[in-house]
């Protein structure tokens, strides 16, 4: 992976060294070239928005404290601030924040973007009025307006997670599942359900059988419902598949509220905190998850580079994030129709009754 | 429409048996598309659903029936759900029914504060109520500091209520949370029918104006309703914690229009002066039953139910409003033929004794 990482970075800094014009990004295009890692300077004035989808739910808390972490490290004297939208208003309010970063001052928006390509218009409008925005968690599909993507895990690899964790619950026989998941405008979700449909297509998984995909929108109580109604649906139904942190606890309660929990499983992606309970008992034995601390650490740092200018942005650029090491900017294969940037954090953690415990916390 | 039943029933009175003759026929519907729609699980999920919107809905009746509206129920819900969640955690002192004080108390106290606001601060209870909605969950979103409230840390008294059974017969069961939300109903009733207080929101609502000048005590009143409407959602804040256990910050999120339309469609009138809470019941029946078939209901897309449950309600208040205009107008025609021929008479009789 890391060999990997620094041939593609080599390629791609020749590449940008032909395509960028003499002199201008000259300094800064040296260490890539030569393929030493970019070390960020410290003690820059940078002001920087974190935007989660929305407020409140422990995921988005935790990358607040790795984003809390780095600017620390950093010594950014300007604290950057956490803000958001509340669930049922997300998409507008998100436009909404987006729109008025310039304005605010902004150097820097890190969006975790929940509004599909509705986001497009204000995200160009403040990279035109110089804020930079560097998405993290869930990317603008299209990548118009986006700096880069700063992914927690291959989204493509999320798919064959999920499919793996379908089989290893529901045996080599496999048997019928259902997604559950957040928004239908997720794109983040999006991306992974679709990936784990086309991960579906290998004839290892060809006994596993997508029922259908249906949309909690992160409310605890519409997810709830949502898992009920799979149950009345589809009498034979063995697992719900909720690759969301709401979605997952939710599907777990309204399983074990009705003793149901020895049919039908629950997998997914949990908080292990939240999930803890219900992996003990029984309810939801694997799911999967990566660090959100370390996404709002590395997230962070990608940003403040890019707004100091020690990132200029492009690809093949390789650079130091703090504790978790050295990263580099590539095209982002997982939407290969469009010109988009992505740093690939990774890895994926999966939980059961082994390490659950101690996750928790 | 025989004329011997417009002289002994009132058009309101027809409201309620309209609702139930449509809420039969959609459950007559719904069983033949949906397999299994009468067994004794899928009952009990439907009427355990029930409870919480309907101790919400017999609150925002009060409220109604006074020209009001109380459009912050569901942050209250929320804030109770979470804030007692919370304590529940933290402490193991906190007793069962301590903990249903509190969460009556702390909705009662939100109530109050927008009591204060319409009834002596004369501000619009849509506004006021729109401003507490907002700020009750802002002001939820920063005392959670982003953390989920979750079954793991609950007592375990509290994860056993949801199944407590009150009766069962034959797999369907009365549970616990769904007699409590019967019983606020009834006494609801009660209090509408036959307590001062309740005959007064019927007066207040029909005419503000009147019923101050005749020496009603219209603020206190309008005061006292949006504090037992909090009390109520407080209530149902607890009903909301013990169902589902996991609380995050937006939880109850959307409930306030779920209860107005199910106030509404239960034939509470918009502008104050009439209404039942049994016609509420009948609402609320109503609109979860299509809730949760449409979200059963195996031939219909994610993004048509919403579209479809919008049409009904419509379809339910339109229908409602047609056929009661109708029923109205002939009732009024019965009567003063009544009256028309009652005063021929008497002057036929008069005529008569003058003439001999």
């Amino acid at each position: 992976m890391k060999r990997r990482r620094f041939i593609a970075g080599a390629m791609c800094a020749g590449l940008l060294a032909a395509n960028v014009g003499a002199g201008v990004l000259a300094q800064e295009a040296t260490p890539a070239a030569s393929g030493a890692a970019v070390e960020a300077t410290t003690g820059q004035d940078v002001k920087m928005m974190l935007l989660p989808k929305f407020l409140g739910i422990l995921p988005f808390d935790q990358a607040n404290q790795g984003a809390q972490e780095a600017a620390a490290e950093l010594g950014n004297p300007t604290a950057f601030d956490f803000v958001g939208p509340t669930a049922e208003n997300s998409v507008a309010g998100q436009i909404e924040f987006m729109t008025n970063a310039p304005t605010a001052g902004y150097d820097v928006v890190m969006l975790s973007n929940n509004s599909g390509d509705q986001i497009v218009p204000s995200a160009v409008g403040a990279q035109e009025a110089g804020t930079k925005v560097v998405t993290w968690d869930s990317p603008i599909p299209n990548g118009e307006g986006e700096s880069v993507f700063v992914a927690q895990v291959d989204f493509t690899e999320t798919g064959k997670v999920m499919a793996d964790m379908a089989l290893s619950i529901l045996g080599e026989d496999g048997g019928q599942f259902a997604i559950l998941s957040a928004s239908p405008d997720a794109a983040n979700q999006n991306a992974w359900i679709a990936a784990m449909e086309d991960a579906l297509e290998d004839p290892a998984y060809a006994n596993l059988e997508l029922l259908e995909t249906v949309y909690g929108d992160d409310q605890s109580e519409k997810s709830y419902e949502q898992a009920q109604a799979l149950i009345s649906k589809h009498p034979d139904m063995e697992l719900i598949m909720a690759p969301t942190s709401v979605g997952i606890v939710s599907a777990a309660q309204a399983l074990q509220a009705e003793g149901l929990c020895d049919e039908i499983k629950v997998s997914g992606l949990g908080v292990p905190a939240e999930m803890l309970e219900y992996t003990q008992n029984g309810c939801a034995p694997e799911f999967a998850l990566w660090s959100f601390v370390d996404l709002g650490y590395l997230t962070y740092y990608v940003s403040y580079m890019l707004a100091t200018g020690d990132l200029q942005g492009v690809e093949g650029e390789t650079f130091m994030a703090g504790r978790l090491g050295e990263y580099t900017i590539t095209q982002d294969p997982t939407r290969p129709d469009v010109e988009a940037l992505r740093v690939l954090m990774g890895p994926f953690t999966v939980y059961n009754i082994d390490n659950v415990e101690e996750a928790a916390g | 429409m025989s004329d011997t039943i417009l002289r002994r029933v009132r058009p309101e009175q027809f409201r309620e048996l309209i609702l139930v003759v449509v809420t039969l026929g959609l459950l007559a519907f719904f069983a033949t598309q949906i397999p299994g729609y009468f067994d004794p699980r899928s009952v009990n999920r439907l009427t355990v659903g029930l409870a919480i919107p309907l101790v919400v809905a017999v609150g925002q009746v009060l409220v109604v029936l006074t020209r009001n509206i109380d459009l912050s129920v569901s942050s209250i819900v929320g804030m109770v759900a979470y804030v007692v969640g919370t304590l529940l955690t933290r402490s193991e002192a906190l007793s069962a029914p301590l903990a249903v004080l509190l969460s009556i108390l702390l909705g009662a106290a939100l109530g109050a504060v927008n009591g204060l606001i319409v009834a002596y601060g004369r501000v619009p209870a849509v506004i006021a109520t729109l401003g507490t909605l907002a700020l009750y969950r802002v002001v939820l979103v920063e005392f959670s500091g982003a953390r989920t409230v979750t079954t793991a840390d609950l007592p375990d008294w509290l994860n056993d209520v949801p199944s407590a059974t009150l009766l069962a017969v034959g797999g369907y069961d009365l549970r616990l949370v769904v007699g409590v939300a019967l019983l606020t109903v009834i006494l609801g009733q009660f209090a509408l029918r036959s307590l001062p207080f309740g005959r007064r929101l019927y007066a207040i609502g029909s005419n503000p104006a009147a019923a101050r000048t005749a020496g009603l005590p219209v603020e206190r009143d309008v005061f006292t309703a949006f504090a037992l409407s909090g009390a109520l959602s407080g209530l149902a804040g607890f009903l909301f914690l013990v169902r589902f256990g996991n609380i995050t910050v937006t939880a109850a999120q959307g409930l306030e229009l779920q209860v107005v339309a199910a106030v509404v469609v239960g034939g509470v009138n918009i502008f104050g002066g009439s209404g039942s809470m049994i016609g509420a019941l009948m609402g609320v029946l109503l609109i979860e039953i299509l809730q949760q078939s449409l979200l059963r209901w195996a031939g219909i897309s994610e993004f048509a139910r919403d579209a479809i449950l919008g049409l009904l309600i419509l379809l339910a208040v339109t229908a409602d409003a047609v056929i009661l205009g109708r029923l109205r107008e002939a009732w009024v025609r019965v009567r003063r033929r009544d009256q028309e021929r009652a005063q021929a008479a008497t002057a036929g009789v008069g005529g008569a004794t003058h003439g001999a």
